[in-house]
């Protein structure tokens, strides 16, 4: 080894001095940078410890996109889910059970024939910058998307059933409607300041994303595509400040790093968890799990034969689908509690209509339903409208065709493909060959609006009030033939139907509603054009060591995020700081991690001087 | 006569042939310029028309599970521009592109200039320290491997460059982030910078240079074997010829006839090729950029993809695909400067 080393008295100049120089330098660089690296976030978490006194932020996972914090064109979920908790509509939803609540409005009354609303604002309510909320932001903001079609992106069709509205008075708002309606017109939109928005020039491309006045328990101060949104908690909230003094939401584009960062602590509150994250974090210390009901159902969507506006059959759906029949055997040839169980790992609930239980108001609460799973029945009923079966145990139909049917799924979501595994072989049993396709969500969507499919998975998103909904299954909301128009769920046409939405939209009596709401939804499901599986749980996990509790909605079972209403995160109160210091004690990782950066940074140096001797000594030959 | 022209005499040579070579050098320089415009073009219209068939109404996608009524969509298919012709709606694409305006992303409410704008620096800063890294990893140890060819190290670093090069890179990351990230805690799990940070100054470049460690070593491990390879054929094949024999004969060291005959020409074909990789190493960060929430410009194009939003499509296509001409274009020119064979040809 002595003759490799390179002689300290000879010409520095020389290949062999210079590269030992150059590879040691490179080593000890090499060393230096990893030391460096591995106590920084030791360092850093000190540094967090030790700064006590520090605001106490409550960290969310940011996992899909804002197209804006315009309040008048956000659509994207992440977008609205934070604004929600910058503004407050005239009415909210309780976190309880998801009724109607005051909002910005402390009361409200409905004229007789139900056209005529008035909304009586409370006198000390004020904007997060002290100005006093008044019944004049409100009249200005409907106002605004009246005045301007580039506001309706995000809420114009709440506007089209009003005819005017009005603030008689700083404390009073009336709303005029074209026709009686049921749903609550101060519901859905986001109410802005008009001493801010007034002085806005452009009120379409405005931003609204630096400093933000809102009358919400938190206001936006600051979005980067970078590095987030940070909010501050309001301190004129009038329900009382937040206990924390504001949010963050970082971006994560991934839901494993996510998951990753609420064990490490980057985050406090992850939601969106897939059945798997969700089971490998129910045993991590300092970590909570919550499986919340879900507003979401999850379905089956059979082509009935799509009709476009004008009447005519459009799309290349097999037509033996149109017999209502072929279409009941096929829903109780499908187990959903198996798929729920097997696919969903349980984390749900068995579905009935497309309420889901969340919203008990409205939701169809039954045991018995007409069409559950039994695959005896199905073949029967299938024998009995002479869909014969052929020696090869498939059927034909009446043409003497087999039955053979597409089942599209979204290549997005995983469990389509893991549930259409489940049902090929469960409709195989009833004679029916099911060949599934998988697609992007865009081609899906085209497809499904244009009738070219057979079945498709599908499944929306229900808010509190039905009325939109079912409003989506009338005659009227099936599209033009070049799939513009209105959008309909399943293009499915009953006057029944259209009747009984009718006199629900317009039902004040709320008993009375429910009624007429479950019975929509029974028509519904005897049409069997549209099979509700299951409303699928909606996971989340949070840092139970730093927060705690958090109120969900509904308070009983339900969720942290994606609430309609701020209460979740508004609800989160910091662990006692005793507790909390206890997180800053050194974890075995930040005893183990200096060792092991040292042991591979040593690896690294062994490795690079036994190669130096061999290299030496083939060059010496 | 060819093989005696070393790279060290590349400086002479070229200083001697610029006064003759110099119009002819120009020449070559519009030619290629000329290619690479023409190529500009291609894209600017393929850009229009190629996203144009891509599946999916773009309202009906913004509309998608949202309470949307008939006279919304037909207001968002108006100010969108979709009932005008598709000629019409090229015009206005190809008059804002000669303004430098790339068009208005409806999914983001935001000019696609801006949107490109923010998030082209982190992907460069991303793919620019990937690249140099794998450039220098590749270049060196392939050198190595080729002068050792046969041996032990060879072996083990081509195979080890292999199995990486063969590894999804999604999943790699992913392992990294598991194990760094998420078990030992030595890295953030994701992003650029810490979420609302406000540092600055040494701080701030810090809490970067800790987000960039693990994005950058999966694209450096996922990307360097190709340098590898390049540069160890390329070694292997100058190894063989006379002028090394030359220099031993002139009684240089091993070592200096590998660092200063061998390798210099060895590098010519490596040059192009780093060049060219370079291009779609900006396109190739999407899968690493997604992993570890870089807030880059691959994202952004699967967003834009999924809606489909055909002005911020169009915008991210003219840009990378321009990033793919320009880098072509500097290969051609750089391998020129390089190889004096090329212009005496």
């Amino acid at each position: 080894m002595a003759h490799s080393l390179p002689d300290p008295t000879g010409t520095p100049g020389t290949s062999t001095w210079g590269r030992h120089a150059r590879l040691r330098r490179a080593v000890s660089a090499l060393a230096a940078l990893s030391l460096a690296l591995v106590p920084g976030s030791l360092a850093s978490s000190a540094a967090t410890a030790a700064e006590e006194p520090d605001p106490v932020t409550l960290k969310l996972a940011l996992t899909g996109d804002i197209d804006s914090l315009n309040p008048f064109i956000a659509i994207l979920a992440s977008s609205t889910n934070i604004l929600t908790m910058q503004y407050e509509g005239l009415v909210s939803y309780s976190a309880e059970n998801n009724e109607v609540v005051p909002g910005l409005a402390e009361s409200w009354e409905t004229s007789e024939d139900g056209t005529e609303w008035t909304f009586t604002f409370a006198e000390d309510r004020k904007w997060s910058d002290g100005e006093p909320i008044t019944a004049n932001d409100a009249a200005f903001t409907f106002r605004a998307i009246e005045e301007s079609d580039a506001l309706k992106q995000a809420n114009g069709s709440l506007l089209e059933s009003i005819k005017s509205v009005e603030a008689t008075d700083d404390q009073t708002l009336v709303i005029t409607l074209n026709e009686p309606q049921a749903p609550n017109p101060g519901s859905s939109l986001a109410i802005v300041p008009e001493h801010i928005w007034s002085e806005v020039e452009d009120p379409a491309t405005f931003a609204n994303d630096k400093d933000a006045v809102g009358s919400g328990p938190f206001t936006v101060v600051d979005y980067s595509a970078t590095s987030g949104v940070t909010m501050k908690a309001n301190p004129n909230y009038w329900r009382g400040k937040a206990k924390v003094d504001g949010v963050t939401f970082v971006p994560y584009r991934n839901s494993d790093a996510a998951v990753q960062a609420l064990r490490t602590g980057e985050l406090d509150v992850v939601g969106g968890l897939t059945p798997a994250q969700f089971k490998a974090l129910e045993n991590e210390p300092n970590i909570t799990t919550n499986a919340g009901a879900g507003r979401r159902y999850q379905a089956i969507n059979l082509n009935s034969g799509t009709v476009n506006s004008e009447g005519n059959i459009m799309g290349d759906g097999n037509p033996a689908l149109q017999d209502v029949e072929l279409r009941k055997a096929i829903i109780r040839a499908i187990d959903s509690n198996t798929l729920l169980e097997r696919v969903l790992e349980g984390l749900g609930q068995p579905a009935t209509g497309e309420i889901p239980a969340v919203y008990p108001l409205y939701h169809w609460d039954t045991d018995e339903l007409p069409y559950s799973y039994d695959p005896e029945a199905a073949n029967k009923i299938l024998d009995d409208a002479g869909y014969e079966m052929g020696a090869d145990g498939l059927r034909t139909d009446k043409e003497g065709n087999p039955l053979r049917l597409r089942l599209a799924g979204n290549n997005t979501q995983a469990t389509h493909q893991q549930m259409a595994d489940y049902i090929t072989p469960w409709l195989r049993e009833i004679g029916i060959e099911v060949v599934s396709e998988s697609m992007a969500p865009a081609q899906l969507n085209d497809d499904s609006t244009l009738g070219n499919y057979d079945m498709y998975f599908t499944g929306w998103g229900i808010g509190p009030d039905p009325d939109f909904q079912l409003s989506i299954n009338q005659c009227s909301s099936r599209p033009n033939a070049d799939g513009t128009g209105a959008i309909s769920e399943s293009n499915w046409c009953s006057p029944e139907f259209d009747a009984l939405y009718k006199e629900q939209h317009t039902e004040l009596d709320q008993e009375r509603r429910s009624e007429l709401v479950v019975e929509a939804q029974k028509l519904i499901y005897d049409g069997a054009v549209n099979n509700v599986l299951f409303y699928s749980d909606s996971l989340e996990a949070y840092r139970s060591d730093r927060f705690e509790p958090f109120t969900t909605q509904p308070t009983e079972g339900g969720v942290i995020l994606g609430q309609n209403g701020p209460w979740g995160v508004y609800s989160a109160t910091p662990v006692s700081s005793v507790e909390t210091a206890s997180v800053a004690a050194p974890n075995p990782t930040a005893v183990i991690a200096p060792i092991a950066g040292v042991l591979v940074v040593g690896g690294i140096a062994a490795f690079f001087l036994v190669k130096r001797r061999r290299a030496t000594a083939d060059d010496r030959q | 006569m060819s093989s005696t022209l070393g790279t060290q005499d590349l400086s002479a040579g070229l200083a001697s042939d610029e006064p003759r070579g110099g119009s002819s050098w120009l020449g070559y320089a519009l030619r290629k310029a000329g290619a690479a415009l023409i190529s500009l073009v291609m894209v600017v219209l393929l850009g229009f028309f190629a996203f144009r068939i891509l599946p999916g109404d773009p309202v009906r996608s913004l509309a998608a599970g949202r309470q949307v009524s008939e006279q919304q969509m037909d207001i968002l298919r108006e100010q969108l521009g979709f009932n005008d012709p598709l000629l019409v709606q090229f015009w206005g694409y190809l008059t804002g592109l000669l303004r430098g305006d790339l068009g208005y992303s409806y999914t983001y409410n935001e000019p696609v200039l801006d949107l490109i704008g923010t998030r082209l620096g982190p992907t460069l800063l991303l793919t620019g320290t990937a690249a140099l890294l794998s450039v220098i990893l590749g270049l060196w140890l392939g050198q190595k491997a080729a002068w050792r060819r046969g041996s032990l190290f060879d072996k083990a670093q081509t195979g080890l460059a292999l199995v990486f090069w063969s590894v999804p890179t999604f999943w790699l990351g992913l392992i990294l982030l598991l194990t760094f990230a998420g078990g030992l805690q030595w890295f953030p799990t994701g992003g650029l910078l810490t979420a609302g940070t406000t540092a600055t100054g040494f701080p701030l470049i810090w809490d970067a240079a800790r987000h960039m460690v693990l994005p950058v070593v999966t694209m450096v491990a996922v990307v360097y074997a190709q340098y590898l390879m390049v540069m160890r054929a390329s070694l292997l094949e100058e190894m063989t010829s006379d002028y090394l024999l030359t220099a031993r004969a002139k009684g240089l060291t091993e070592d200096e006839v590998r660092r200063r005959h061998a390798v210099p020409n060895a590098l010519l074909p490596t040059v192009t090729l780093i060049f060219l990789t370079l291009g779609g190493l900006v396109g190739g960060a999407v899968t690493v950029e997604t992993v570890f929430s870089w807030p880059g410009l691959g994202y952004l194009t699967f967003q834009a993809l999924s809606a489909p939003d055909y002005p911020l499509l169009q915008g991210t296509f003219v840009v990378f695909s321009s990033i793919v001409i320009l880098m072509n274009f500097f290969a051609d020119l750089i391998y020129r400067v390089l190889d004096p064979r090329l212009r005496s040809a």
